[in-house]
């Protein structure tokens, strides 16, 4: 199992009810295995998980990424700074 | 000789004076400087009024991204002296200045206006930000609509 973070922002992180959660996840899971089990178990995270972007150590990572211990990852919208 | 970069979120009000001075060099003759600001009153597409907007960002990320833009605009237009991108974030009233983005340069016909509207283009399309609106009516998440491609 890999230990990683998961961090929440904008509307992931009000559907989540929380910043920041830890998760232990299996070794070589991908982007789309982790949209997969956040769908599963986090029902109220369901609906995003289509259009969501995720991060893998603050770089933009896409579905057939996989996840490297220690992982620092975020959830997000798309973005609306400026 | 090294160009100065300033990037940063913060929370403080934006200096442009302070800003302006700190990308500013012997050789330098020309800034093109965009803000924007929290607009009270929007009249185009869907008309409201806003009673603030509440930004928050994903803090390192954000500025990361930030570097890589001024790297993408000094790649670009290598002519560009100084670069300032700052973001303030927290809760916005109407008027407000919430982006800044200077580039300098020797002279004005160096694409350093392109180089400034270049970079707002790319802070709304990649940098980790979000902005919230609140009015009388409710509130709601602004959402972009860029999908980075890999390796942005």
């Amino acid at each position: 199992m890999n230990h990683v973070k998961l961090l929440f922002f904008a509307t992931l992180r009000d559907r989540a009810g929380t910043k920041a959660m830890e998760l232990d996840i299996p070794a070589e899971l991908t982007i789309q295995g982790l949209k997969d089990k956040i769908s599963n178990e986090y029902p109220n995270l369901r609906e995003s998980m289509s259009s969501v972007l995720i991060t893998i150590n603050r770089e933009y990572a896409f579905d057939d990424a996989l996840i490297p211990p220690d992982a620092e990852l975020a959830m997000f919208p798309p973005v609306s700074g400026g | 000789m090294e160009f100065p970069t300033i990037f940063s979120v913060t929370e403080n009000e934006i200096d442009l004076n302070d800003l302006l001075a700190r990308i500013t060099l012997t050789s330098t003759g020309a800034a093109a400087i965009f803000t924007g600001m929290v607009r009270g009153k929007t009249t185009r597409g869907d008309a409201h009024e806003t009673g603030y907007l509440e930004y928050e960002a994903y803090i390192p990320m954000a500025e990361a991204k930030m570097k890589q833009v001024a790297d993408e605009i000094r790649m670009k237009w290598p002519v560009v002296e100084g670069i300032a991108i700052v973001q303030r974030i927290g809760k916005l009233y109407p008027k407000t200045p919430t982006v800044l983005i200077a580039c300098t340069a020797a002279h004005r016909d160096t694409g350093v206006f392109e180089a400034a509207r270049y970079g707002i283009d790319r802070l709304k399309e990649i940098v980790p930000i979000w902005k919230k609106e609140v009015s009388p009516d409710g509130e709601f998440w602004v959402e972009g609509d860029y999908i980075p491609r890999a390796g942005e």
